[in-house]
C-alpha cells in the first residue's frame, strides 16, 4: 500500500541543497495551458485515463462485461481452474472468479471515491485555512496534522475498524464505515500539501497587490489562493485515490474491511489467500485488476504532477 | 544548534500525548458498547466485562480513564492475552526479529536503491532509465501483498529459492525474501528520490564553481555532488525506519513471521482488540522517537537547518 | 606544462564559436569572436542578456557543459598556448592558478553544506598540497585581504550566514587566492544592492592592482563599466560589435547598438522628455536573421546589412574596430 504523503515529497526537491529554489508561476503563459499541452502529448497520460474510464464503466456496469451472477456459487464447482466457460475459472465457494472480479469493481471504487472525496475537502480546508491565516491557527491546525499523521494508516484504521461494529449484513454501512476510517487518517498528507501550497501562493506579489487594493479576505481565498495552490492538491488527491483502492484492499486481505456479503476486491483476495500456493488463479485475477487500477491512478497523478513542474518547463 | 533541538523536542511532547489520546479515544471512547467482538465469535461473559471495567476503570470519567491509561503504560502493563501470556512479554520476544526483517529491508533500500537510483541518473532518458522508472512506478502502485504473494509465489513456491515461510527464530537467509517485500515500496521510493536529487545537483551554480577552481572531477562528484544531493535521500531512508518497524503487519503476516507486525496480524485476526492497542501505541510512539532523531541527524547533515 | 611565453599577449581569442544543441533547434550562441587582453588591462565585455558574453567566458575557463553546448572552432590563446587544444589534464591545471572566475550569485554559487573557510581552502589543499590547518590559516588571510570583518570566526561560518556583499567578497576571495594571471567577472554585481555595488567593484579594482592580473569583467551594466574598464568589446547576438578604449567607445561609439545602448542611459541634462530605448527585441539565436544581426532595430539600416554576409571587422584605427559597413560615419556623425 502505498503512502501518499512520500509520493508527493517526490515531487520537488527543495532539500538538495544547493539545488534551484521552486519557482511560482509567472505572468503570461498560464501552468494549466502550458500542462495541457505536455500532458495531450503524453501517452502515459491517455493510457492512464482509459485504464481509468474502463474500470470506471466496469464498476457502475458491471451487467456490461457478464451475464453470470457472482452470487450464484456452487460448492462442487470450487477452486476449478479456469477454462473456456469460466474465464477465471471458480473460488473458494465455488462462485465465478470472472463474475466476482467484475462486480468488485464497484466496491473498490467506491470505496476509494468516498474517501478520497471526504479526504480531500477534509484536508483542504485544514491546509488552506492554517496556510492563508498563519500564527496560533496555524500552529494548532499543524499541531493537529501532525497528530494524525503520526498514526499510520493501515495501523490506525485497524484502530477504527475493530472498535465499531458493523451491523452484519449491510453493505451499505460497511462502504461507508471503511471509507471514512481511510478518510479520516488519510488527509493529513491533503492538508500538509495544500498548507505549503498557499503559503508559496500567499507570498506572491499578486496576492500583496490585491490586498493593496481592498479585497476582503475570502474573495482572496476563493479567486486568488485556491486557483493557484489547486495544482499540487490535485496531484495528491489523483495518487490518494490510487492509495485509497489499494488500502480498501489490504483491509480486506486483513479481514477488518469490507465485510460480506459486499464484494470487492480485497475480500476475493482475502478468501484466496491461503490457497495460493496450490490455485494461484482465485488470486491472480482479482490482484491484477486491482493493480491495474491502483496503478492507472497513480501514473496519471505522476505524469500530471510532471506536467504541472514549473521547472520542467 | 541547542535551540533547534530543545524545539523539536518541545513540538513532539504534544503530538505524543494527542497521539496516544487520539488512539485511546478510537477505542474506548467511540459511542457503543466498548466490548463488542472483543472476545472472538463471542460475547464476552460477565466476568471478563467486570475485570476489565476495574482494571482499565471504565466506570469513571474519560480523563480519568486516559490516565489510567498512560499510567499503566509507563509501568509495562498493556493487559493480557487469552493464554496469560503478558502483551509486554509478547512484545519483548517480538521485537527483536522485527528489527532483523527492517535491517534487511533497509539494506536493500540503500543498496539497490541508492545504486539503482544513481546509474538511472546517469544513464538519463536512456533504455536503463525509462525502464526502472516504469518498474518503480509500477511497485509503487502494488500493494504490498500483492508483491508479496508474487514474490512468495515465484521464488518459493515455483523456483524454491527461499523457505516459503521463515522459520521461527527468523534465521537470516529466511529474511531475504520478505526483507526484500517490505522494502520494495521504499525501494521504489527512495531509486527515485536518489535520481531526481541527483539529477538536480548535477546542474548546480555549485557545481560549476567547483568545476571552475580546477578540482578533479572525481573530486567534484565526491565532495560536491554525491553529498548534497544525498541529504534528501537519508533523510527519507531514517524516516522510513519508523514505518517499516510499525508498518510490516501485511508482510510478517504472508511469511509467518512472528515479529511486531505479526503479532499485531494474528490479534486482528483472533480479535484481541486489547493487543492491538497496546502494541499499535508503542509502536506509534516508536515511531515518533525514532522520526525526532532523524531531525535531529538532518540537521547535522544540513547546516542551514540548525539556524532556522 | 609547456613553456609559458612570456611576451606573447596574455589573452588572445580568435574566432571562437561555440553552438547549443536544444530541443528547440541549434543555438548558435558565440560567432566568430575576438578578445584580447593585456597584463593588467581590464576589459569589459559588454551586452545584454542573450549577447553570449557569460557562454564567451565558460568557453575561456573551458567549463561549459559539453554536450549540449559544442566549441565548433576558435583558438583561445593564454600566452601563446591555445587552451582550446590542451587535454582536459593540463587544462585543469590552468584554472583557478592561471585564470579564475567570479560568478554573480554567490549564494548558489557556494556549496550550502560546507564551510567558506573550507570552500576557500580547497584551492590550497588541492593545487598547492598544504594541510587543513595551514590552508585554513590561508582562508582567513584571504578573508582579511577582502575585509571580511572577524575572519578568524567567521571563516567556520556557512555561506547562507553571510549577507550578499560579504558573500561576493569571499568569491572574490577564492578568484585571487592562487593569484592568477586573468580574472575573469561575470556580472559579480548584478544581484547585489546599488551601494553595494560601488563597494565591490572599488574591492575588485583593487585586487587587480595589487595582483597585476588581466581582469575581464562581463557585465550589461554602462554605469559599471564606466570606472573601471582599460577597454570595452560589445557584443550583441553572439558576435562583438565593437572593441576599443573605454574613452572611445563612451564619446564616439562606432556601431549603431551601442550608440543605442549609450542613448538609453537616463541623463540629467538635456532636452528630452521620454527615455530613449532600441526598439524591437534582440533575435532568437536558433533563428538568427541574415545579414547584421542587428539590422531589424537599427535605424540606419539599408539593404547591404540586410544580406549576407554579415558586416566584416572594419578597423578604424589600431585596436580600433567595428562590425558596421558605416562604421566611419557613425563614429564621425553619429546614428539619429
Amino acid at each position: 500500500m502505498s503512502d501518499p504523503d512520500a509520493f508527493a515529497a517526490l515531487g520537488t526537491i527543495h532539500d538538495a541543497p544547493g539545488g534551484p529554489e521552486a519557482a511560482v508561476t509567472g505572468p503570461g503563459r498560464t501552468l494549466a495551458g502550458d500542462a495541457w499541452e505536455t500532458l495531450r502529448s503524453s501517452w502515459v497520460f491517455w493510457g492512464s485515463l482509459v485504464l481509468i474510464a474502463f474500470f470506471v464503466v466496469m464498476a457502475a456496469f458491471p451487467g456490461l462485461f457478464t451475464h453470470v451472477d457472482p452470487a450464484s456459487c456452487q460448492a462442487a464447482r470450487a477452486r476449478v481452474e479456469p477454462s473456456s466457460s469460466a474465464w477465471f475459472g471458480y473460488d473458494v465457494q465455488g462462485c465465478d472468479v470472472y463474475a466476482r472480479t467484475i462486480y468488485g469493481a464497484r466496491a473498490s471504487i467506491v470505496v476509494g471515491t468516498i474517501a478520497t472525496l471526504t479526504a480531500m475537502t477534509l484536508g483542504s480546508t485544514v491546509g488552506i485555512y492554517a496556510g492563508f491565516f498563519g500564527g496560533l491557527v496555524d500552529s494548532l491546525l499543524s499541531r493537529l496534522t501532525d497528530i494524525f499523521f503520526a498514526i499510520p494508516l493501515l495501523l490506525g484504521s485497524i484502530i477504527i475498524l475493530t472498535s465499531i461494529p458493523t451491523p452484519t449484513g449491510s453493505a451499505f454501512f460497511s462502504i461507508l464505515k471503511v471509507s471514512l476510517a481511510l478518510a479520516a487518517l488519510g488527509w493529513t498528507s491533503t492538508a500538509r500539501v495544500a498548507r505549503s501550497s498557499v503559503i508559496q501562493v500567499k507570498q506572491a506579489d499578486f496576492v500583496s497587490a490585491s490586498r493593496a487594493l481592498g479585497a476582503s479576505r475570502t474573495w482572496m481565498i476563493r479567486k486568488h489562493i485556491v486557483p493557484n495552490a489547486i495544482a499540487p492538491v490535485i496531484v495528491i488527491t489523483t495518487i490518494s485515490l490510487g492509495s485509497f483502492i489499494g488500502a480498501e484492499a489490504t483491509l480486506s486481505y486483513l479481514g477488518i474491511g469490507l465485510q460480506p456479503p459486499v464484494i470487492s476486491w480485497g475480500i476475493a483476495i482475502n478468501d484466496a489467500a491461503p490457497y495460493v500456493r496450490s490455485t494461484p488463479h482465485m488470486l491472480f485475477f482479482p490482484a491484477l485488476f486491482l493493480s491495474l487500477t491502483v496503478l492507472a491512478f497513480i501514473s496519471l497523478g505522476d505524469v500530471v504532477r510532471e506536467a504541472l513542474d514549473p521547472k520542467a518547463m | 544548534m541547542a535551540r533547534y533541538v530543545a524545539r523539536r523536542v518541545l513540538q513532539m511532547l504534544p503530538v505524543m500525548i494527542g497521539t496516544t489520546l487520539l488512539i485511546f479515544v478510537m477505542v474506548w471512547a467511540l459511542p457503543g458498547d466498548p466490548f463488542a467482538g472483543r472476545c472472538g465469535q463471542r460475547p464476552c461473559s460477565d466476568a471478563f466485562v467486570a475485570a476489565e471495567t476495574a482494571r482499565l476503570h471504565l466506570d469513571q470519567s474519560l480523563p480519568v480513564q486516559y490516565g489510567y491509561f498512560l499510567w499503566n503504560m509507563l509501568h509495562g502493563d498493556f493487559g493480557t492475552v487469552a493464554n496469560g501470556d503478558t502483551v509486554l512479554h509478547q512484545m519483548i520476544r517480538a521485537f527483536p526479529i522485527t528489527l532483523k526483517l527492517t535491517t534487511v529491508a533497509i539494506a536493500f533500500e540503500v543498496v539497490l536503491g541508492i545504486g539503482v537510483g544513481i546509474l538511472a541518473a546517469l544513464r538519463r532518458g536512456r533504455a536503463f532509465d525509462r525502464a526502472t522508472l516504469l518498474s518503480s512506478l509500477v511497485v509503487i502502485s502494488l500493494p504490498v501483498f500483492v508483491i508479496g504473494f508474487l514474490v512468495q509465489y515465484i521464488f518459493g513456491v515455483r523456483l524454491g529459492f527461499f523457505r516459503v515461510t521463515v522459520a521461527s527464530g527468523a534465521p537470516w537467509r529466511d529474511l531475504i525474501m520478505p526483507g526484500f517485500v517490505l522494502a520494495s515500496l521504499s525501494l521504489a521510493f527512495v531509486l527515485r528520490l536518489t535520481r531526481a536529487s541527483l539529477l538536480e545537483t548535477l546542474n548546480a551554480d555549485h557545481v560549476r564553481t567547483a568545476i571552475a577552481k580546477g578540482l578533479p572531477r572525481g573530486m567534484v562528484v565526491r565532495r560536491h555532488v554525491v553529498r548534497n544531493s544525498l541529504i534528501p535521500v537519508i533523510t527519507y531512508i531514517g524516516a522510513d525506519i519508523g514505518t517499516l518497524l510499525g508498518g510490516a503487519i501485511v508482510t510478517e503476516g504472508i511469511f509467518n513471521i512472528q515479529g511486531i507486525g505479526g503479532l499485531i496480524f494474528s490479534a486482528v485476526k483472533l480479535r484481541e482488540n486489547a493487543t492491538v492497542v497496546s502494541v499499535t501505541t508503542v509502536v506509534v510512539l516508536i515511531v515518533l522517537v525514532v522520526n525526532l532523531l532523524i531531525d535531529l541527524f538532518y540537521a547535522v547533515l544540513d547546516p542551514r537547518i540548525r539556524y532556522e | 606544462m609547456t613553456e609559458i611565453d612570456q611576451t606573447a599577449p596574455l589573452l588572445q581569442v580568435r574566432n571562437l564559436n561555440v553552438l547549443f544543441r536544444t530541443r528547440d533547434g541549434v543555438a548558435h550562441a558565440v560567432n566568430g569572436v575576438d578578445l584580447d587582453l593585456a597584463a593588467g588591462q581590464t576589459l569589459a565585455v559588454l551586452g545584454e542578456s542573450g549577447s553570449g558574453k557569460s557562454v564567451t567566458a565558460q568557453a575561456i575557463m573551458g567549463i561549459l557543459d559539453m554536450p549540449p553546448a559544442e566549441i565548433t572552432s576558435g583558438t583561445v590563446k593564454f600566452r601563446g598556448q591555445d587552451l582550446l587544444a590542451m587535454p582536459e589534464k593540463v587544462r585543469r591545471t590552468y584554472r583557478a592558478q592561471k585564470i579564475s572566475m567570479i560568478f554573480q550569485d554567490a549564494l548558489s554559487a557556494l556549496n550550502p553544506v560546507y564551510t567558506v573557510g573550507f570552500q576557500i581552502g580547497e584551492l590550497f589543499t588541492v593545487h598547492r598540497g598544504m594541510s587543513r590547518k595551514d590552508a585554513k590559516k590561508k582562508s582567513i588571510e584571504l578573508m582579511e585581504r577582502v575585509r571580511i570583518p572577524g575572519a578568524a570566526s567567521r571563516v567556520n561560518d556557512y555561506p547562507h550566514q553571510f549577507s550578499g556583499g560579504m558573500r561576493q567578497r569571499i568569491m572574490i576571495a577564492m578568484a585571487i587566492a592562487l593569484e592568477p594571471d586573468i580574472i575573469i567577472a561575470d556580472e559579480p554585481t548584478t544581484a547585489l544592492d546599488v551601494t553595494v555595488q560601488a563597494q565591490i567593484m572599488e574591492l575588485l579594482a583593487e585586487m587587480r592592482r595589487e595582483t597585476g592580473s588581466g581582469l575581464i569583467l562581463i557585465t550589461h551594466d554602462l554605469g559599471v563599466v564606466a570606472e573601471v574598464a582599460d577597454r570595452i568589446s560589445v557584443m550583441y547576438a553572439g558576435r562583438v560589435v565593437e572593441h576599443g578604449t573605454a574613452e572611445e567607445v563612451f564619446a564616439t561609439p562606432a556601431h549603431p547598438y551601442t550608440r543605442g545602448l549609450l542613448d538609453s542611459m537616463p541623463k540629467l541634462i538635456g532636452e528630452d522628455s521620454r527615455l530613449y530605448a532600441i526598439p524591437g527585441l534582440p533575435p532568437s539565436l536558433t533563428n538568427v536573421p541574415p545579414g547584421c544581426p542587428f539590422s531589424p532595430r537599427c535605424p540606419r539600416a539599408e539593404d547591404i546589412c540586410r544580406h549576407d554576409p554579415p558586416p566584416p571587422e572594419i578597423e578604424l584605427w589600431s585596436q580600433r574596430t567595428s562590425a558596421c559597413h558605416f562604421a566611419e560615419e557613425v563614429v564621425a556623425h553619429g546614428v539619429r
